[in-house]
């Protein structure tokens, strides 16, 4: 069962190619479906065990596979959101082909991310995610594109190198017969050594969290992409970071995450208020939100970082919920730019004549920017609820850029749905056909679990509490 | 009464097979196209291949001890030979254009074939250094083959540096039998562990020698200054051959004398540490800057010398290993992306990286492969040259050069943006005439290509069907013979 969702995406994707053109729509459709409808399974039938096959024996590889607690959410968000995706892509990019037989090879790697449970296998679907990506703004993207990714490609691989000495360090160093991540916390690595081995690790999460000083590739890969927002979303699904984290990183090198969590804590709260900060003077919808999903992954650090549990659950509730809306923001946004040509914060008057679409992208940002009774909410304020009782000063700090978030938000939304519509322009039409599905579904989400949060918080809760109590609790 | 010497043949044999496909092309050339010629010798290829697997696990040796069909040779063998198969496909297509299709080109191929395999399955320095001039002599040969003033000009600079190099390993040779007093590889490792202070001296400034002549073969920086050039150019199918059959047979060497041999002597792993951070500054940050992209891939190989070599700096059995998947991994994407090139440049000057812009939408097959090699050159899983990458930075880094493998890995985030920048033009779209030779997709170098690509990417999924092989300890910790 967890193979068929690891892989069936991947499936689909090589069968794209070989489908007749007129076809590909429905099919990938039918996979993206089919997978959201297996992780469902899943969740019902309680999460998967993990399973672990030898993959390099000589190297001591594993194929180790589990999807329980955080990681099925995550997944579960990751394939709700693909279908999104796909929908959105199906109608709107002309020719979808490609970029649909890239969405699916991208939605394999992210929940192969989310699932494994060794360490080398980890890299792989890290790497492996990352491909289609770079296609995608490489098929797809605007003019300025080449440096965009070659930014975005060698930040990745800066980080991801360093991961992989890391990697090695930590199963030579602990003397671990595998790199299973089951072996790997019964051969712990301690003293200098664990520190530096978490510096490599860190490096590579920072990079995908992003984290202040490695987020320059964020702004300028979502900016180049295509407009329609398609690999946007899959962009904000790559936001792995935070996960990694939680996952490997607090596990695996418990003393000296311990030791960082004031620098890393006020890397983090920097972070947010920063992107905040930046945001407030973007005109491009698609860099402001790129900022203001920076700020809002400062969050999840903040709340990773702290290693307290009411603040690592928000953290982790935040990293899934963060993907629904700002996804379909940035879908929202790919709508605005169809209809009035033009990504501008300044256009004016939208709300007039699409009224449909300023309501929902309204609600969005408003779960974006944790309004209660949507999702953002319960995410962020149990992150500063926890944080405050580690570092109250440095909480006190990343408080200040939830503010921010509602005057950016306000602010662009403000000139552009309100306000007077230019004379001359063209008439704008509301949202309509599938596109009411592609926000109404992730807002529906939003609410949802803005509003009852038990079952997210069911799957997250255990989860959290098990890693952190290698720490002996918090 | 004249007798006969009692040699065994059958540790010879994949050699002789090469050597008669040679021959053959000598011969026959006077009569038979060159095609026929190429196929004859396809086919000793597959023999040859066929009579190394009939030889696995024998530990056959001939002259004793001189020459050893050991396990470890019988891998790089058969790497050598899919190389040198590779290189016949795409010539089969492309000679003609480049200019150099006559049986002169097929005879010298074979004849250096037949010396990077002696090497492989050498047992002392002196059949090393024999395999080695033959392989050198007829690489020259080679590269100089085809009737322009570039080729003259690569040739003439590729045999005076080679020359060099070969005068200083030989050199290197006879310190080492002044320090060792043998030249047989057992003998040199049995000396090297029981050495009076004396020799001490001789043998350091032996085995660095000997590290030099090496150089300028793989093309260890500052050794490798030749290898733009010549690479570039040479014909693509040429380039094709020296920047993988004549690069796994010098590693061979390598692995032999210093894994081997050499393994336990003192000096040349902390000056080969210092060649390799070279090398990996130098090459990555060349192939930054160069517009055209065969010469890209001239100093990408540069590049990939320094992350083969780190697989030298682990302990045998973990380095042997790791050079040896390493090795056929490095052969199979190179060979791929350059009969790429080799098929769709319009002159042998290659192509530029701008000439690649929107080739996906020309070429695809084309396109998608020479992608999948870039990726792999570049290290991304799912394909090989991920857990080749891997395997050499662990064997260094479990060795104790840490700060090695971290410059390593930082030289590859360098190569990730080389690579990266053609491979993304590719899928780019593009209004523009396209500035490929137009009949470039032929079925030989499109069979060369898939064995690349399928390889690669096999590889990458299933590491385990080749590093199972490799991987076995007790193939790399005979090196030295027994």
């Amino acid at each position: 069962m967890i193979h068929l969702m690891i892989f069936l995406p991947l499936l689909g994707s090589l069968l794209l190619f070989a489908v007749p053109p007129r076809w590909r729509e429905e099919v990938a459709g039918f996979f993206a479906a089919l997978t959201l409808g297996i992780g469902l399974l899943i969740w019902r039938g309680g999460g998967s065990e993990l399973f672990s096959v030898g993959w390099v024996p000589a190297l001591g590889i594993t194929y180790s596979v589990a999807l329980d607690g955080v990681s099925l959410a995550l997944a579960l968000v990751t394939a709700f959101m693909s279908l999104v995706a796909v929908l959105y892509a199906a109608r709107r990019v002309s020719n979808p082909g490609t970029m649909l037989s890239l969405v699916l090879a991208m939605e394999t790697g992210l929940i192969g991310i989310f699932a494994a449970r060794d360490l080398v296998l980890f890299y792989v679907f890290f790497e492996d995610a990352l491909l289609p990506a770079l296609l995608m703004l490489a098929i797809y993207g605007k003019p300025n594109r080449m440096r965009a990714l070659v930014k975005f490609a060698a930040y990745t691989l800066f980080g991801s190198l360093l991961m992989l000495l890391s990697i090695i360090g930590v199963k030579y160093y602990g003397g671990s017969p595998t790199f299973a991540l089951a072996d790997l916390v019964r051969n712990p690595v301690t003293g200098t050594a664990q520190t530096w081995l978490y510096l490599g690790f860190l490096a590579a999460m920072a990079v995908k969290l992003p984290l202040w000083p490695m987020h320059a590739w964020l702004p300028d890969f979502h900016e180049q992409n295509h407009d329609s927002g398609v690999p946007d979303v899959m962009g904000t699904l790559y936001k792995v970071g935070g996960y990694g984290i939680f996952r490997f990183g607090v596990t695996l090198f418990p003393d000296a995450s311990e030791a960082l969590r004031p620098v890393l804590m006020g890397l983090a709260a920097f972070t947010a208020l920063y992107a905040a900060w930046i945001a407030f003077r973007q005109t491009d919808w698609k860099r402001l939100l790129a900022y203001a999903g920076l700020s809002h992954m400062g969050f999840v650090g903040l709340g990773v970082f702290s290693l307290n549990e009411t603040a690592t659950i928000g953290a982790m509730y935040l990293l899934a919920f963060q993907n629904v809306y700002t996804g379909a923001l940035f879908l929202s946004v790919g709508m605005l730019q169809e209809r009035i040509g033009s990504l501008h914060t300044r256009v004016g008057g939208v709300m007039t004549q699409a009224g449909a679409l300023g309501g929902l992208s309204m609600a969005l940002w408003f779960a974006s920017i944790a309004v209660p009774g949507l999702a953002g909410f319960i995410g962020e304020f149990s992150v500063l609820l926890g944080a405050y009782q580690v570092q109250p000063w440095i909480t006190a700090v990343a408080t200040l850029s939830a503010i921010a978030a509602a005057t950016y938000a306000l602010t662009a939304f403000q000139t552009t749905f309100w306000q007077g519509r230019p004379l001359g322009s063209v008439r704008v039409w509301d949202v309509r056909g599938t596109e009411w599905l592609v926000l109404g579904l992730p807002l529906a989400v939003a609410i949802f679990f803005g509003v009852y949060s038990a079952p997210a918080l069911n799957l997250i809760q255990p989860a959290v509490r098990g890693v952190l109590a290698t720490l002996g609790g918090q | 009464m004249l007798q006969v010497p009692e040699v065994a043949l059958a540790p010879m044999l994949p050699i002789l097979i090469v050597l008669a496909g040679a021959l053959a092309s000598t011969v026959l050339g006077f009569s038979l196209p060159r095609r026929a010629l190429t196929i004859i010798n396809l086919v000793m290829l597959v023999l040859s291949g066929v009579s190394m697997v009939t030889l696995w696990n024998s530990g056959a040796r001939a002259f004793g001890g001189s020459l050893q069909a050991d396990n470890a040779a019988l891998l790089l063998g058969l790497t050598i030979l899919i190389g040198s198969a590779m290189t016949l496909l795409v010539s089969l297509d492309t000679a003609y254009r480049a200019r150099v299709s006559f049986p002169e080109f097929d005879a010298m191929l074979m004849y250096s074939v037949t010396g990077t395999l002696i090497i492989a399955f050498s047992g002392d320095l002196i059949t090393m250094l024999i395999g080695l001039e033959i392989m050198s002599l007829s690489s020259y040969v080679l590269a100089t083959l085809q009737d322009s003033r570039r080729a003259e000009e690569s040739g003439l600079k590729y045999f005076l540096l080679g020359a060099v190099g070969s005068a200083i390993l030989i050199y290197g040779i006879a310190l080492v039998y002044g320090g060792a007093g043998s030249l047989n590889y057992a003998a040199i490792a049995a000396q090297t562990a029981t050495l009076t202070p004396g020799n001490v001296g001789i043998l350091v400034g032996g085995a660095l020698l000997l590290l030099a002549g090496f150089g300028f073969k793989v093309a260890l920086a500052p050794f490798h200054q030749w290898t733009p050039d010549v690479y570039t150019g040479a014909p693509t199918s040429v380039s094709l051959f020296l920047s993988t059959v004549v690069k796994v047979a010098a590693f061979a060497g390598m692995l032999r004398v210093f894994s081997g041999a050499l393994a336990a002597a003192p000096g040349w792993a902390s000056t080969l540490q210092v060649l390799i951070a070279v090398t990996l500054v130098v090459g990555n940050a060349a192939a930054l800057f160069q517009p055209n992209f065969k010469r890209m891939l001239a100093y990408s190989a540069v590049a990939h010398t320094g992350f083969l070599a780190l697989g030298l700096l682990g302990t045998p059995e973990v380095g042997g290993a790791a050079l040896g998947y390493y090795l056929l991994i490095y052969t199979l994407m190179t060979a791929a992306a350059l009969a790429v090139v080799a098929a769709l440049q319009r002159s042998e000057e290659g192509m530029t990286i701008n000439d690649l812009r929107g080739l996906y939408y020309r070429h695809p097959a084309y396109a998608v492969a020479l992608a999948v090699c870039l990726a792999s050159l570049a290290g991304l899983p799912p394909f090989a040259g991920f857990f080749g990458k891997y395997l050499v930075f662990q064997a260094a880094f479990q060795n104790g050069y840490v700060w090695l493998s971290v410059l390593a890995a930082l030289a590859s985030v360098a190569a990730l943006v080389y690579y990266l920048r053609p491979a993304m033009l590719m899928f780019m779209p593009d209004r523009t005439p396209a500035r490929e030779y137009p009949h470039g997709e032929r079925t030989p170098t499109t069979l060369t290509v898939a064995l690349g690509v399928v390889g690669v990417t096999v590889l990458g999924i299933l590491p385990n069907l080749w590093y199972g092989w490799v991987a076995n300890p007790g193939v790399w910790g005979a090196l030295a013979g027994r």
